[in-house]
């Protein structure tokens, strides 16, 4: 540390110390000028492949297939959103994806918020390896899951329920509400809780009454993060959903890629919209927390 | 005989000694309180057992049955019929003599040191070029960075297969305008190990940036700019206190960050599943894509299994270092 707090000694001819004058206004500027060209330059390269998704979503089917591509669709239409969502079993698989998606994020939400009270209000033996087993587990590669509970579900005529789905998705998204949840609970001042002690509030009291109000918005957050998780989720639904009418809604979204309907880009564009719209918008609410979050190893990637 | 008679019951009394002693003790201290302190005790356990009962059931269960499968021959017909016999380490055999597997491996290594230096590289440019622009551009940038962010990877993957579409996709027409490849129009990614690794690579780069820059960022902005000031006026180089001044900073962040991408990146599936299906050939199978094949298109789930054993062991390696630096960096477990 002791090397950042002494600035490097500077030999040589650029070395003439506080007596050299700051950079001119003009060279800052043209400093400025650069810096705000690569930006646009990043902006530009980086948002292009969502451009393009909505910009194809956009153009009638033969302004799609064009030799010389079409930044702008000069005839907009809506009609690739109307054929993906009439067509094939966009509502059932919608159904699919809604009911797996609550299910998952009532059970994490309620038993992550319990489990996240008391490794954040109490201190016990055994807590640390407890935090330890929950970052650990959520870095297991997803086939070491897979592969078991696809053999225990088929023995148990699991497989193609709701609940295999719910169970798959809840072994993932539950450690990472624990470790979110805990977050929000370490936020709340321990002298709220001792208030509420000394007006002799019991320990549930002061979980119930006290502690889980001041985290709601914690619990917002969490949910997100467990919709956004379970809602993306491809290779759970895409192993364990064998029939079509039990797809989830990734699993419909990456059928469109099969051969057999490998040209309607128009079509696979509209529906990558609508499948990534609710994800975006709720990207958009929760970015902060999740800058926080993913950086104490919150969200599998 | 005799010392094993009298010291059996001498342990007794001194264990029931110690029971009523123990009895006696609370009545020194007044007994609400530690009827209080033991009830209290007893609230973290309560609070965590549905958690603990499920999670155990949904991923220790699972990887108990993991390892179990791995030493058995369990395969398509177990799926119908239930038959299967144990195996011993056989599976194991066969995997390390399994030429594929070494293959894979390499290919993950490999893949993954790509990926993951590529993601920081870059992402550490887009957080230090964050710092230096107006606040107009480092909201237009933190909007795109969220965008390419908050894309489904399913969803980006069918995207990347239309950018890349030979005939009619516009990557293909962006480089033939620039001319630099020749009529590059027809170029097809998917036929070529060499330009379906780049696809790829640019995709995963493209989503994994946003976080990497987003969360340097945010530390590159707490760094005391009397420090850059004073190496400024010492005259450094802008680069120079770059590297002797933020660079130390942002050393803790960064080591984070590079763990957890090797952990992602290492885990990569959909993406690779989506826009190569691990070809042409095997040329793209990494270690998730071959677990794949060999347990859910070959069904031949034992071996599956001991893949992934074998990836999870590698990966729980990754694991302990990334927690171990979590501690170091003062994160309160």
């Amino acid at each position: 540390m002791s090397a950042t707090t002494a600035a490097p000694p500077l030999a040589g001819p650029t070395g003439s110390g506080p007596s050299a004058p700051p950079p001119a206004p003009r060279r800052r500027r043209r400093r400025r000028w650069v810096s705000s060209s690569l930006a646009a330059a990043f902006c530009a390269v980086w948002v292009f492949p969502v451009y393009w998704m909505v910009n194809t979503a956009f153009k009638p089917r033969p302004e799609v297939l064009t030799t010389t591509p079409r930044f702008v669709p000069s005839d907009p239409t809506l009609a690739n959103f109307v054929g993906a969502v009439t067509a094939s079993d966009f509502l059932v698989n919608l159904r699919n994806s809604v009911i797996v998606v609550s299910g998952t994020v009532v059970v994490a939400v309620v038993l992550g918020i319990f489990a996240a009270a008391a490794l954040s209000r109490f201190r016990f033996p055994g807590r640390r390896t407890i935090m330890v087993v929950v970052l650990a587990v959520q870095m297991l590669p997803s086939t070491a899951l897979l592969i078991p509970m696809f053999v225990m579900f088929n023995s148990v005529d699991l497989l193609g329920t709701y609940a295999a789905l719910v169970l798959a998705y809840v072994a993932t998204v539950l450690p990472f509400s624990i470790w979110v949840m805990r977050g929000f609970f370490l936020a709340v001042p321990v002298e709220v809780e001792e208030a509420a002690r000394i007006d002799g509030a019991s320990t549930w009291r002061v979980l119930v009454s006290v502690l889980f109000p001041l985290v709601a918005p914690g619990v917002i957050a969490t949910s997100i993060f467990a919709f956004i998780a379970a809602w993306n989720d491809y290779l759970f639904a895409y192993t364990f959903m064998r029939e079509q009418s039990r797809y989830t809604l990734p699993v419909w979204l990456a059928s469109f890629s099969n051969p057999n309907s490998g040209t309607d880009f128009g079509g696979q564009m509209a529906a990558s919209v609508l499948f990534s719209l609710p994800v975006v918008v709720f990207f958009l609410f929760i970015q902060r927390n999740l800058v926080a979050g993913m950086s104490a190893g919150a969200v599998k990637g | 005989m005799a010392p094993v008679g009298t010291t059996a019951p001498r342990r007794a009394s001194a264990t029931a000694g110690a029971g009523s002693g123990g009895a006696t003790a609370p009545t020194a201290v007044p007994p609400s309180r530690a009827a209080r302190a033991r009830r209290r005790d007893r609230a973290p356990l309560l609070l965590l057992l549905p958690a603990g009962l499920v999670l155990t059931g949904v991923t220790v269960v699972p990887i108990g049955f993991l390892v179990f499968t791995s030493f058995t021959d369990y395969d398509q017909r177990t799926l119908f019929t239930g038959a299967y016999s144990v195996v011993g380490l056989q599976q194991y055999v066969t995997l390390l003599g399994d030429e594929e597997f070494w293959a894979s491996l390499v290919r993950t290594v490999l893949f993954t040191a790509a990926m993951v230096a590529g993601s920081v590289v870059i992402g550490m440019g887009v957080s230090h070029l964050m710092t230096r622009v107006g606040r107009a551009w480092r909201y237009a940038m933190t909007v795109v960075l969220i965008l390419a962010w908050a894309m489904p990877n399913v969803a980006s993957s069918l995207v990347w297969n239309w950018l890349f579409q030979p005939g009619y996709g516009v990557v293909n027409w962006l480089l033939a305008q620039l001319g630099v490849f020749g009529d590059t129009t027809d170029l097809n990614w998917a036929e070529d190990p060499a330009l379906a690794y780049t696809a790829i690579w640019l995709l995963i780069v493209w989503q994994a940036v946003p976080f990497i820059a987003l969360t340097l960022n945010a530390a590159e902005t707490q760094v005391p700019a009397e420090h850059q000031e004073a190496a400024r006026l010492d005259g450094a180089g802008e680069l120079l206190v770059y590297r002797a001044v933020t660079l130390v900073f942002l050393r803790p962040t960064l080591l984070l960050i590079t763990i957890l991408s090797v952990i992602w990146d290492y885990n990569v599936f959909n993406q690779i599943w989506l826009v190569s299906r691990g070809g042409p050939g095997d040329s793209t199978s990494t270690l998730g894509v071959f677990t794949y094949v060999t347990a859910f298109v070959g069904f031949d789930i034992g071996l599956g299994a001991a893949i992934s054993v074998v990836t999870t062991l590698l990966l729980l390696a990754m694991t302990a270092v990334y927690i171990r630096s979590l501690l170091r960096a003062g994160e309160d477990l």
